[in-house]
């Protein structure tokens, strides 16, 4: 049994049941006059059959064709990757309130040490160059309304 | 005025200095993107797509096709001396590529590359200004049956040659119709699947999304990796290739061009398919096929033309009948539309500046690109070394600002994150990305075309069968749909697919 594929077609056959009683909900109106659910449920009812296809085929044939769950999730460093998930996040929630300068310049900092170990020295300097090399690019060079944040700069 | 006119016309607007300048820095960026594994052309050209506001229509689609086209020449170069594809469309030129350069031949390796893509790229441009005119005159005659149809058809052969699985492709697909559909309804005016949030009103950005999937989620994956690359790049040296070279791979060059540029035009084609397709078939066609994966240099040749010259026809589709027929036209497409051209039958009449000049900078891209991929091979080396460590938190921040400075608003940030993670779910399990966003960018036109023909037919779907051009599309859309449940075609796709995992 590969669980990754049988739980991505249920979850794909669940967004589609979704989607479908969605379109409803807006209205289908009828074929000769169509209406704004109209295309949302066809097209949840074509995903929601080809993953009730593509799940009936993997029973069958006990997804033989496909990697198993240990090659997809094998060697994977789940640290690095959901720090940097996180700290991406975090982010994009503090972008307005830390602005542009600050924020950016923690997330550089937090993501040149995630990878591999710098000197402190080094990771700061980095940081703060590259910060300021974005600022110039986006604030003076394309104009970008880049966020102040509460310290107003 | 005739072809000559026009094209005089078009290397007038090409030599603009401000065009000029804007050609480098598109066919500059495309070869750093195309160098640099991890950020393929569409990512950079969404990253950049906000940039391109501040200028005019000509020059952001000349500077946005520059990269497009310049990724295609730059990836060779990860391919061969690293054994990493810099983009997709270089897959097929690791394989004897990297060879070529164990045996100390990199130099005439890339040679061969940049110069096939220069041959190929001039002759897809030749193809490109020959047939696009007498298409837009067909077109004409397109309405709303045979726009839906063209673009099912459009979908179902992207499905149909990209992925190993039709059905999961198709899906994707019709994911992508999803969330196309989400936002205020065109036709009365509802709102979609906006979940009382006011941003999510105007639907969902295709920078984000794209960003997202193709940027974030190839970021995500290779922090995971743990592998190490290996640069070959003391022995790049003798980039002119022997006339033996030459003996061996003009045909290839010229197999590759033709093929590439037809499968450039269809709709779903484009240049990763191009090279698959020349490189298979320079392996049946040679003489000596067991050559091939241990430095053939018609490997390197055949898919290398192939690519280039899809790049080139891809524009095809776009620019007379308005339909994206990849990911990065479709990019092509946004860029357009934000800049008020609606690109189609009637752009050639309307914005002819604009059709001549983007075709004619393509001669002068091609010509700067042998230039920057030749004498300048030691930089892009260079660049190679550049640990990824200190490459990824660019590219996330590139992608974090890209986004948000389209509309200045977080929550096209926290989209593309969305679909970051999703882009890496996707690839985990391999879900193609790119049915998604093809149907994403072409939902919403598909919608409008089909209940404007069931309005006009009073609810009959004959209207799609009654008219050739729709019957046509959706006949081959059917038989595409169908091939692939038939016993003698199951078997090779099951190969290839265990191709693909070896």
């Amino acid at each position: 049994m590969k669980k990754t594929y049988l739980i991505n077609d249920l979850v794909w056959i669940s967004f589609a049941v979704a989607v479908c009683l969605g379109g409803l909900k807006l209205g289908f109106g009828s074929f000769h006059s169509p209406q704004a659910g109209f295309m949302p449920f066809l097209a949840g009812l074509l995903l929601g059959i080809l993953a009730a296809v593509d799940l009936g085929q993997g029973i069958l044939n006990k997804w033989e064709r496909d990697k198993s769950d240990k090659v997809i999730w094998a060697d994977i460093h789940w640290g690095k990757f959901l720090i940097t998930l996180v700290a991406l996040i975090l982010y994009t929630y503090l972008f307005s309130t830390l602005g542009f300068l600050i924020g950016t310049f923690l997330l550089l900092l937090f993501l040149y040490q995630v990878m591999e170990r710098r000197s402190w020295g080094i990771v700061l300097t980095a940081s703060a160059v590259t910060t300021v090399l974005f600022y110039l690019v986006f604030k003076i060079g394309l104009d970008s309304q880049l966020p102040r944040g509460f310290l107003g700069f | 005025m005739d072809l000559f006119n026009f094209l005089l016309m078009g290397f007038a607007v090409a030599f603009d200095p401000l065009n000029l300048f804007y050609c480098f820095i598109g066919v500059l960026i495309g070869t750093l993107v195309g160098v640099l594994p991890g950020m393929g052309p569409v990512a950079a050209m969404s990253l950049l797509l906000p940039a391109t506001f501040h200028t005019t229509p000509v020059a952001s689609i000349i500077m946005l096709a520059g990269i497009y086209y310049g990724a295609m020449y730059g990836g060779s170069t990860t391919s061969i001396l690293v054994n990493i594809p810099g983009e997709a469309a270089s897959v097929m030129t690791c394989l004897d590529g990297y060879q070529m350069a164990r045996q100390g031949r990199a130099g005439r390796a890339l040679g061969i590359s940049a110069f096939g893509s220069f041959i190929a790229g001039s002759m897809g441009i030749i193809g490109l200004v020959l047939i696009a005119p007498p298409l837009v005159e067909f077109a004409l005659k397109f309405g709303p049956p045979e726009y839906f149809s063209l673009m099912v058809l459009g979908l179902t052969i992207l499905t149909f040659l990209t992925s190993a699985s039709m059905i999961r492709a198709l899906m994707m697909a019709a994911f992508g119709l999803i969330v196309g559909t989400m936002g205020l309804d065109n036709i009365s005016g509802l709102a979609r699947f906006t979940f009382h949030i006011p941003e999510l009103l105007d639907g969902v950005g295709l920078v984000p999304v794209v960003m997202g999937l193709f940027g974030i989620s190839e970021v995500l994956l290779n922090i995971e990796m743990k592998t190490k690359r290996e640069v070959f790049t003391t022995k790049v040296k003798g980039l002119l290739p022997t006339l033996q070279d030459w003996a061996k791979s003009i045909g290839s060059i010229i197999r590759g061009t033709v093929l590439g540029f037809f499968l450039g035009i269809l709709p779903g084609g484009g240049a990763v398919i191009a090279s698959f397709v020349s490189y298979a078939i320079e392996k049946r066609v040679s003489k000596h096929p067991e050559e091939f994966g241990k430095g053939a240099i018609q490997g390197v040749a055949a898919p290398e033309a192939a690519n280039n010259s899809a790049a080139q026809g891809a524009f095809i589709p776009l620019l007379t009948l308005g339909i994206p027929s990849n990911v990065v036209m479709a990019m092509l497409l946004g860029a357009l539309i934000i800049h008020g051209v609606t690109p189609g039958p009637l752009l050639l009449s309307q914005h002819p500046q604009l059709f001549w000049g983007v075709i004619a900078s393509m001669y002068v891209g091609n010509i700067m690109l042998l230039f920057l991929n030749l004498p300048l091979i030691g930089l892009w080396v260079q660049l190679l070394k550049v640990p990824y460590s200190i490459l990824f938190p660019l590219i996330i921040l590139f992608c974090l600002l890209g986004s948000y400075s389209i509309n200045n608003s977080t929550m096209d940030v926290a989209i593309m994150l969305a679909f970051g993670v999703i882009g890496y779910l996707m690839k985990k399990i391999s879900l193609e990305p790119a049915p998604m966003v093809l149907a994403f960018v072409l939902g919403p036109m598909m919608e409008t075309a089909l209940r404007q023909s069931l309005i006009k037919s009073k609810g009959s779907f004959s209207i799609f069968f009654t008219r050739p051009i729709s019957a046509v599309c959706l006949i081959i859309a059917i038989a595409l749909m169908v091939i692939p449940l038939l016993p003698w075609f199951r078997r090779p796709r099951v190969t290839l697919e265990q191709e693909e995992f070896k």
